[in-house]
């Protein structure tokens, strides 16, 4: 027995290595796509409604359409599932008129009541959408998502009946049953005492156990009826008791009118109709088979210029032209891959293979080799590097100190010598190329003055200074910039710095804590207003993070928000930025551009200042893509 | 081996959670109330400890849960698609390198001193030394770009497997050929196989046969850290090759604190390392002459 097993064994290890070799071939090919881009990482959802990512948005921008869509060289709103819209006297009303005859990908009607209904998706708590606050435009939105109320307020309760889902797991939809009525009364038992060595999320943890214990007296129909989350005596259990999701600004006219109606004008509002949250997803799909088993390619159910086919992770999104799209016939291609590549180089290897036709970064080292090359596609984007000053912390308490900080640095040299892809040296928080704001420049760099201010704080030549810290995320080119910005702190103004670098979870949460003398940091426009970087440091903001607050500034800020003629609005814009760069809680280092290479057989490309390149516009010359290859000599 | 892979899940488990930042954790922050929404749906508002027992009963049962960065999918879902592909790119790693190896070792052996040797054993010095990331970068260089031969990154078909097959086992190749050649001078020394020749056996039969089998026991065994060898090395190479592996999955999770992934990723890759030290033992007794089978 033993010797044959042992005179066996090199044959069973011959046919064992030859199955292994077999097993490892035996994957099949797949049939190439008509258009391939490097959509860096992998996505984290299809679901419009539970991400945040620029990968996601241009994925999604494929999937599902919303009712406007940006031009895309000029960013301008243009018609999309909405055919137009009105707007009320006091631009607090908007009315959008969807196109006739249109239909989901199953053939199922696409009506105002999917926006409605999605919208509402979108804002309950439990969806626990991190894009949320961006329809707080919409009047009660914010209540309705925040979850607080006061007595006399309409809500709506839900009963602790939800159907057991087939799908196994607890769902949202579809919702137990719905009670309206007018709240009375919340009777809360006492307020817990927390501790004060409490972490902020044991603080939250606690308040919210109390919090299921609330009861809420309600009147409905004329009668009054108690509810709380917990089993308490007396209260009927429910899951939730939220503001009456019917008195939130967005109604339904009729299947093709949607109205609605907002806190203050808000000037962008049509932008965001143009942002993947806020489009429509297919109520049916998700009531049947729950999140995340509605967005498996055999079940889920779209709206946009393409359908999902599959995902094969870390590797490709593939889509295929969806015929019942509005605009199908306008849609140039029919099978698309969204390729999920981590590392730059690795993009650019398969760009320059012929293996991707766009590719949406490039590594820096290689910058100035690309740069003079046609298809190097760079623009001025929306979106500016900056560092973050805590003014808790002395010496930078003092203003003099963070002003001669701003002056004595040379943001050119940092976009010329370091950066070299033609980034802008940054004087304002607000990048240029907003149509109608001119951003608030602050001081031009001035070393001579910058001493003088840094003796006046009491630090001649730096002094008795006490020691400050450059932190920021572990990258390459934000040492590089670091150690510049130390070096001519050190020769221009004499004070030491020391740099730290932290990996990217532990330095959010040093920078959240406040606890850094100076932080690297940056921001990407969310729309195309500048709004969406000023309203960040109103006192107290939640990206605000530096300590500073000013009473000025966030009255600024709140009247710009109700102000309706769009010049005196930016006016407004403009003062308040004026303060941010006076204070300079931040010092605004560069202006980021876009870095795309695209292959000169894609039509339809075009660089604007978001950075945003739907793939529905594009198209590709297929006997020019064969002869460039060639040409290349790429098979 | 279940007390093997408890230990690894605690330690993980406590690990993962002790180091600073979380799943959710967003450049920009989030509304309080939209934070604790997230933080509910995703069980981490429980303490620490039950979520310790929560994750250890479900991990029992095979079930990882779902990724929470990768919100469409489940951590089984993950490893059902990675694996294969860790597993192709490994085998073919893993074959390459057994093949060149020993009959490059072979060929040394018997050519000793000869320009043969020489050149195979300077290849081999310098296939250890370099790492398998720089070899990467000349090999792209050289049959991507020079000579356009293969394909730049990506995976669906051989081609796009040959690369990475070929960097990934390159240093192990060099590993066992010296292991090979060292093994066989040392067998073919010894008096057995003198008299085997003496009997008058054809060398093709003593060598295959005889010499061959005591020689590749140091290899067989070094196959045991070399699998462990492949799958870390494989971590690198799946980045630079853009594969859909184990090897991303389990970067991206530890990076993007995807504690359900991550979580999953270490105990395969704990399964993984255990099964094959294990077939290699097995093996090792059926091929070492020296070893009773009782």
């Amino acid at each position: 027995m033993q010797h044959a097993a042992r005179r066996m064994f090199p044959y069973i290890a011959l046919v064992l290595g030859l199955g292994a070799v077999t097993y490892a071939v035996s994957f099949g090919t797949l049939p190439p796509a008509d258009f391939t881009w490097v959509n860096e990482t992998e996505i984290q959802s299809v679901d419009p409604q539970k991400v945040t990512g620029v990968p996601e948005g241009r994925v999604i921008n494929c999937l599902f359409e919303g009712l406007y869509r940006f031009h895309p060289e000029t960013l301008e709103p243009m018609p999309a599932l909405a055919e137009r819209h009105t707007v009320s006297d006091d631009l607090k009303t908007y009315t959008f008129y969807l196109r006739p005859g249109l239909t989901w990908s199953d053939g199922s009607p696409l009506t105002a009541e999917d926006f409605r209904w999605s919208w509402m998706r979108f804002l309950h708590p439990e969806n626990a959408a991190q894009y949320a606050y961006q329809l707080y435009y919409v009047k009660n939105a914010a209540k309705y998502n925040v979850g607080e109320l006061a007595a006399g307020d309409s809500v709506e309760v839900e009963i602790d009946d939800r159907p057991p889902h087939p799908s196994g797991r607890e769902q949202l939809f579809p919702r137990g049953t719905i009670l309206r009525g007018t709240l009375v009364s919340i009777t809360k038992p006492p307020e817990p005492e927390l501790a004060d060595g409490l972490s902020e999320e044991d603080r939250a943890d606690a308040l919210a156990q109390w919090k299921q214990r609330w009861s809420y007296e309600v009147e409905i129909d004329g009668s009054s009826r108690h509810f709380s989350k917990s089993d308490l005596d007396g209260n009927q259990r429910c899951r939730h008791v939220l503001f009456d999701y019917n008195h939130v600004g967005v109604r339904v006219i009729d299947e093709r009118t949607l109205e609605v109606t907002l806190e203050n004008p808000t000037p962008y509002f049509l932008q965001l109709m143009a942002f993947y949250p806020l489009y429509s997803v297919h109520r049916a799909t998700i009531e049947e088979h729950g999140v995340p088993l509605w967005t498996k390619p055999e079940n889920i159910v779209s709206s946009g210029p393409f359908q999902l086919q599959f995902r094969r992770i870390r590797d490709r999104t593939r889509m295929v032209k969806n015929p019942r799209y509005w605009n199908a016939q306008s849609v140039a291609f029919n099978v698309i891959d969204a390729l999920a590549v981590n590392s730059n180089t690795t993009a650019l290897n398969l760009y320059m293979n012929g293996q991707a036709d766009w590719i949406t970064d490039v590594p820096g080292p290689v910058i100035p080799i690309l740069q003079d090359r046609a298809d190097f596609n760079s623009q001025p984007m929306l979106t500016t590097y900056f560092y973050r000053l805590c003014v808790e912390k002395p010496p930078l308490d003092d203003i003099r100190v963070r002003q001669a900080l701003n002056l004595a640095i040379d943001k050119r040299i940092i976009c010329e010598a370091i950066l070299r892809a033609g980034q802008v040296p940054a004087r304002s928080l607000v990048p240029p190329g907003l149509a109608g704001y001119e951003p608030a420049e602050g001081a031009e760099r001035n070393v001579e003055r910058a001493k003088e201010l840094l003796a006046q704080a009491g630090y001649p030549n730096g002094r008795g200074m006490p020691r400050i810290t450059i932190l920021y995320n572990t990258l390459e080119s934000h040492r590089t910039i670091a150690e510049r910005i130390q070096s001519e702190w050190k020769k221009h103004l004499g004070i030491d710095v020391e740099l730290e670098n932290q990996e990217w979870g532990v330095y959010l949460d040093r920078v959240r804590s406040l606890d850094y003398h100076i932080a690297r940091a940056a921001w990407v426009g969310d729309y195309a207003d500048p709004n969406t970087f000023l309203d960040m440091f109103v006192t107290g903001g939640e990206n605000n993070e530096t300590g500073w607050g000013d009473p000025e500034y966030d009255r600024l800020i709140a009247l710009a928000s109700t102000q309706s003629d769009p010049a005196e609005r930016m006016a407004t814009l403009h003062k308040a930025e004026e303060i941010l760069m006076e204070e300079l809680p931040i010092i605004p280092v560069y202006f980021y551009v876009s870095k795309n290479m695209v292959r000169p057989y894609v039509g339809g490309f075009h660089g604007n200042i978001l950075d945003r390149h739907d793939i529905v516009h594009m198209s590709v010359d297929a006997e020019e893509k064969d002869r460039v290859l060639e040409a290349e000599g790429i098979h | 081996m279940v007390l093997t892979l408890w230990i690894v899940f605690t330690v993980a488990f406590f690990l993962m959670r002790a180091v600073p930042g979380g799943p959710f954790q967003e450049d920009r922050k989030l509304p309080p109330e939209i934070e604790a929404n997230i933080r509910a749906q995703f069980n981490l508002d429980a303490p620490l400890h039950e979520q310790y027992l929560t994750h250890l009963g479900r991990a029992a049962q095979l079930d990882f849960g779902s990724s929470y960065k990768l919100k469409d999918f489940t951590v089984n879902e993950v490893i059902a698609q990675g694996f294969p592909i860790s597993a192709s790119l490994g085998i073919f790693a893993l074959v390459f390198a057994f093949t060149l190896g020993t009959a490059a070792g072979i060929i040394s052996a018997l050519r000793r001193q000869s320009w043969l040797d020489v050149s195979f054993m300077a290849m081999a010095t310098l296939g250890i030394a370099v790492p398998n990331f720089v070899l990467a970068s000349l090999c792209i260089v050289l049959f991507v770009f020079t000579m356009k031969l293969l394909p730049a990154a990506g995976w669906g078909s051989l081609e796009q497997i040959i690369l990475p097959a070929l960097c990934l086992g390159a240093p192990f190749a060099a590993y066992i050929a010296r292991l090979t050649r060292t093994g066989m001078l040392d067998v073919l020394s010894q008096d057995f196989i003198k008299t085997a020749y003496a009997k008058g056996l054809h060398p093709r039969r003593v060598i295959l046969r005889h010499a061959l089998r005591g020689a590749i026991l140091p290899v067989v065994s070094y196959l045991g850290p070399a699998t462990a060898g492949i799958l870390t090395g494989s971590l690198v190479l799946e980045r630079i090759f853009a594969l859909p592996g184990m090897g991303s999955h389990f970067i991206d999770a530890a990076t993007q604190r995807d504690y359900t992934l991550a979580m999953g990723m270490v105990l395969v890759y704990t399964l993984l390392l255990y099964t094959m030290n294990m077939l290699v033992d097995i093996s090792y007794a059926l091929i070492d002459p020296r070893v009773r089978l009782d």
